[in-house]
Order: C-alpha cells, then sequence, then structure tokens
C-alpha cells in the first residue's frame, strides 16, 4: 500500500497571456520509507507538483477535475477535497513537512529559531510548551548541531548555510511527518555542506522511516539519495522508476540527454553535449512528445510530433514516454 | 608562456561598518594572492563562497579598490599597470576587458532592445564613429554568439536563460576584448543549455584569440574547460597548476575535499573522483 498516490495531476495557471500548462496527467506512488527524487530543469514543472501536494500553489491555479492526490492512511485524504484552511493542517505540518531551497527565506528573521519551532510543534500536537522545547533542542543536537540549548535561542542570521538547512531539517522532522517533501535543499550549499546535508538526509531516511519526495536538478544529488526516480520536462513525466536502471539504462532520450550533458570527471577531454535547442517558452508549448523539437534522435515527421507517446514499461517498474515499438 | 596579467601579492580588504572613533574593523577578502594568468588560456578560479574568487576577478578588473599589491596587464603591444592607470590608459583597459555575469535575469536590462544592450559599450567608449558601423558590428558579434539577428529588435523578457546569457557575452565582447573575466556565467543555468554555453565560449576563445579568468564553485565544469585552475579558499590561493594535475593529484587537503564532495551518478558510489 502506498503513502502517496498522485493521478493524473494537471495543473494550469491563468495568466494575462492566457491559461499555461505547467504540470500534464502526471501520475506516482511513493511507498513508505521511500525515496522518490523528481528531476528537471527550471520549467519542468516539479516544484508546481509538490506544491500541489500540499495546496500551496497560488489562487491562479486550475487543477483538472481528472485530478486526483490522496495521502493513504486512517482514514485516507484526499487532497483536492480539502476547502478551508483549517483542514488543511495534516497536510500542511502534520503528516506533511516540507524543506524549501533558502533556508534564510524559510525562517522568520526577527523571532528566534527555537521559537519558530515550539511554535509549530504547538500548532501540531497536544504538547506543552517545555516539551516542545525539550523536543527541539533534541532535535537539533540529532542533526548536527554543536551547542543545541545556546543555538535555540538565537536568530537565524547568527546560523552559518549549512546550519540553516539543518535547523530546517531538525524543524521539519519534529512533527514525525509520514512525508517530507525536500524542494532543492541543498542547491544553495556549497559542495562540502552539500554532502554533509545528503549524508545527514540518508541517516534521518534510515532512523525515522518516513518517505521523502526529493525534488533537485541535480541528477548527482538523486543518485546518492532517491530509491526512486521521476524525471520531468516541461510538466509531464518522460521516464520513472528504480534510480539504478533510470541511470544506468536510461530509457528516454531526454534523459539520456541530461546524462551526457553533465560533464564527465573520467575523461576530461570528452566534449560536452548540450541538448540542441532551447527549452520553449511555456505559451508555445509542443504538440505531441514535448520533448520531440530538441529530440536529435527523431527523423523529420516522427509520430512524438502529433502524438503523446503513453509511459510504457521498458524494464522491471521501469516505465518510460515512449511508443512501445521505440523499446530498446 | 607570457602572462597576460600578473598580480603580485594581492590584498582587497573592505571595511565592515563605521566606527565614532577609531578605525572600522576590515574582512580581509583576498590575502597576499600571486597569480599569473597566461595568455590565450582559459584559467580557471574555484572555491566555495566567501572564498574571494569574485573579488580577485573584479580587482583585477579595477572595479573594487586594492589595498596593497600590484596588478599588471600585458598584451605584448600595450601594457600597463591596474593601481596607477591615466583616464587615457583606463579607457584603453576598459575596451581591453570585460565581464560576464552569472544571473542572465539580473544583467540585461529590460528596457533596453538586444541591439542597444549589445552596442552601449561600444557607444560608450566611442568606438565606433557612426550608427551604421555599431549596427554591422552588433550584427557581427551576435552572429558569432548564434543570437538570431532577427531577434535583435526584441526585448530580454522574450528569451530563455540560455539566450540571454548568449546576450550578455555578445555584449562583453563587442568591443573586442582580450581578456574577460567570466564569473559563474553558468551556474544559473540549466544542465542541457550549460554545456551548450560553454561550448560557446571555447569556440570564441579559438576564434577571438581571448583570455578567460573562469570563476566557477563547480568542480565538474572547470575540469572540462580550463587549462589552468587555482583553487581558492578564505582569501588565498591554496593550490593551483594545469587543471590535468590538480585533478589526478591534488595535493592540498581542501581541493581533495572540494573534490571527494561532488556527488556521484552512480548510487552504488559515494563520489565522483574514486581514489
Amino acid at each position: 500500500m502506498s503513502l502517496l498516490s498522485v493521478d493524473n495531476l494537471t495543473i494550469q495557471f491563468r495568466t494575462d497571456e492566457g491559461l499555461i500548462t505547467a504540470v500534464e496527467n502526471v501520475s506516482f506512488d511513493i511507498q513508505p520509507g521511500e525515496v522518490l527524487g523528481l528531476a528537471g530543469e527550471s520549467g519542468s514543472g516539479k516544484s508546481v507538483t509538490a506544491k500541489a501536494i500540499m495546496q500551496l500553489n497560488g489562487h491562479n491555479t486550475v487543477y483538472d477535475p481528472a485530478s486526483k492526490i490522496v495521502l493513504h492512511g486512517d482514514p485516507d485524504i484526499d487532497v483536492f477535497s480539502l476547502r478551508r484552511e483549517r483542514d488543511m493542517l495534516p497536510i500542511r505540518g502534520g503528516a506533511i513537512s516540507m524543506i524549501f531551497q533558502e533556508p534564510m527565506a524559510s525562517f522568520a528573521p526577527a523571532i528566534t529559531v527555537g521559537k519558530q519551532m515550539v511554535e509549530q510543534l504547538q500548532v501540531h500536537t497536544t504538547m506543552s510548551k517545555s516539551q516542545a522545547k525539550e523536543l527541539s533542542v533534541e532535535m537539533l543536537d540529532r542533526v548536527g548541531i554543536t551547542d543545541p540549548g545556546r543555538r535555540f535561542d538565537q536568530y537565524v542570521f547568527e546560523y552559518s548555510g549549512g546550519m540553516r538547512q539543518r535547523a530546517m531539517i531538525a524543524m521539519a522532522l519534529t512533527t514525525k511527518p509520514r512525508l517530507l517533501i525536500a524542494d532543492e535543499p541543498t542547491t544553495a550549499l556549497d559542495v562540502t555542506i552539500q554532502r554533509q546535508v545528503i549524508d545527514l538526509m540518508k541517516e534521518l531516511i534510515d532512523d525515522f522511516g518516513m518517505s521523502i519526495l526529493f525534488i533537485t536538478h541535480d541528477l548527482g544529488v538523486i543518485a546518492q539519495t532517491a530509491d526512486q526516480l521521476a524525471v520531468m520536462y516541461l510538466g509531464r513525466i518522460m521516464e520513472r522508476g528504480p534510480v539504478r536502471n533510470v541511470l544506468r539504462n536510461p530509457a528516454h532520450a531526454y534523459t539520456r540527454g541530461l546524462l551526457n550533458a553533465l560533464p564527465n570527471l573520467e575523461d576530461l577531454d570528452a566534449p560536452l553535449m548540450p541538448i540542441p535547442g532551447d527549452i520553449p517558452s511555456p505559451l508555445e508549448r509542443p504538440s505531441g512528445c514535448v520533448f520531440h523539437p530538441r529530440n536529435a534522435e527523431l527523423a523529420p515527421g516522427s509520430r512524438y510530433e502529433t502524438e503523446v507517446p503513453p509511459m510504457t514499461e521498458v524494464g522491471p517498474s521501469h516505465f518510460a514516454a515512449v511508443f512501445p515499438e521505440d523499446v530498446r | 608562456m607570457t602572462s597576460l596579467v600578473s598580480v603580485e601579492n594581492l590584498t582587497v580588504t573592505f571595511p565592515l561598518g563605521q566606527r565614532l572613533f577609531g578605525a572600522p574593523p576590515t574582512l580581509r577578502a583576498v590575502k597576499n594572492v600571486s597569480l599569473q594568468i597566461p595568455k590565450g588560456s582559459f584559467f580557471g578560479l574555484v572555491g566555495e563562497s566567501g572564498s574571494g574568487k569574485t573579488t580577485l576577478g573584479r580587482a583585477i578588473l579595477k572595479a573594487t579598490p586594492i589595498e596593497d599589491g600590484k596588478i599588471t596587464y600585458d598584451d605584448g603591444s600595450w601594457k600597463c599597470s591596474i593601481a596607477e592607470m591615466s583616464k587615457a590608459q583606463e579607457r584603453h583597459f576598459r575596451s581591453q576587458t570585460q565581464m560576464i555575469f552569472q544571473d542572465p535575469y539580473a544583467a540585461l536590462s529590460p528596457r533596453m532592445t538586444v541591439r542597444d544592450i549589445i552596442a552601449e559599450p561600444l557607444e560608450v567608449l566611442g568606438l565606433t564613429k557612426t550608427r551604421e558601423e555599431t549596427d554591422a558590428r552588433v550584427r557581427e558579434i551576435a552572429g558569432k554568439c548564434r543570437i538570431n539577428l532577427e531577434h535583435l529588435r526584441r526585448y530580454p523578457h522574450a528569451f530563455s536563460g540560455g539566450q540571454r546569457q548568449r546576450i550578455s557575452i555578445a555584449r562583453a565582447l563587442a568591443t573586442g576584448p582580450k581578456f574577460v573575466v567570466a564569473d559563474e556565467c553558468v551556474a544559473a543555468l540549466d544542465v542541457s543549455i550549460q554545456a551548450d554555453i560553454l561550448n560557446l565560449l571555447k569556440k570564441l576563445q579559438h576564434t577571438l584569440d581571448l583570455t578567460f579568468l573562469f570563476i566557477s564553485h563547480d568542480l565538474s565544469v572547470v575540469a572540462h574547460v580550463c587549462d589552468y585552475v587555482a583553487v581558492m579558499y578564505l582569501g588565498e590561493i591554496v593550490e593551483e597548476g594545469p587543471t590535468k594535475q590538480i585533478f589526478a593529484n591534488p595535493k592540498h587537503s581542501y581541493t581533495q575535499a572540494l573534490l571527494g564532495a561532488i556527488p556521484s551518478l552512480d548510487p552504488d558510489q559515494r563520489s565522483r573522483v574514486v581514489r
């Protein structure tokens, strides 16, 4: 039984220029204790998908009626049936926590870190103030912040970048969420700090057993953290499956293109291979397979220009948006 | 090989706030750095945030005041010392050196057309006499940077990140510089575009005989495009040399830590660099 299932999620935004499609027919499941990496470039719809799970998209968002997001449990929660703000507490910070890219912007600057941690515990649990403080300090200690008692009473500007992200993780975990959404949590960090945060997250997965939806554009970070991988491009999932299968035997031209575009450290003389063309403007969404204008492997006039390819099984629980005849 | 830029014992400090009495506390962003940038090279400067790599790049372009030390620019036919330039020398120096910035969304004025953006340095420095001459130069450089000439009349908002970065590059190269400081110029770009911009820079380096100071935090990018690399940590250069040598055999523990921290694409391996 999966923890979260997303079915046929289609999200559009009303703008002055008309309706813009951000996410189209996205479906995936997250199993308990599993890390799903959601990879994609800017504009691929990965953050919009995550925000839909917590109902955090703006007022100009249009969800297609066929879209369904269900958080399984006792009882199941149908995210789109929640109408009032207070009904959303179980998904916003209760069963689901979220950490963001820029930890400086995620904490209030004029309230101590400790006070913010206690506040959210009082909203989501029945803990007393002293219990909440005790748990918060314990959690700061757990994520590797030295002298947590003193740090608890400090402001976020007194923390370094890595420490802020650790505090953010600590805060997200105090409510014991069943699902943690991490939106580019290491992108703003230096590589050495990124390494520490990745190691910390892996430890915490083992200790707490929650599921994680890990959003990043960095396939290296995904390889190090995720069990399953879904690759998005212009709002559609191009390929998904177990992380080893997808990275070792990529079935979609876009996944292969992304992997080839990365600088290869084993062979410094190898030429860099960009994906041809530019990411199209959201107003000029390509027909058929959204990647076809940049796909150098396609012959002119192929089916991909007009027809949307289905998710085809290319290996054990490994799917790609290709027509069955193109499965190699 | 001759050096285009030589930096000797450079120190740059910034005052931190003000005091009523006495001197304010200072931050030494660059400490006693010496560096030779060979002519025609693609010189990488790597380090984490706060290591002073941008400050060093700006100091070389006379965009930040120097506390101590000497920077000389010598392209074989013209030389000067950055700290003691006359107005006329500075004018020439400005046309010979340019900078490409990190964020192509912030670097281009939203109220100027692409043509005006690329033409601005030519007009400011008075390098072209007539509008026709300016237009001809803009078209030439735009073509070299693979900008569609029909797009010259548009405004930057109509372009994607990669296209915008090509416009920034065209603007930097319009004056025909010999030395370009590229400060994190691919950091804000998507992976599929990043490789394209790097290939373009490499190609332009050869066709226009440029020397690049390529500032980046991304070692895997530096490894691919740079001939030489210097690693900065807390305002000092801890290690420098030919790129291949540094990557094959890093001597300083900080360089080793940086290399070891690059996440591997193989889920069963921790880091990209195996030793």
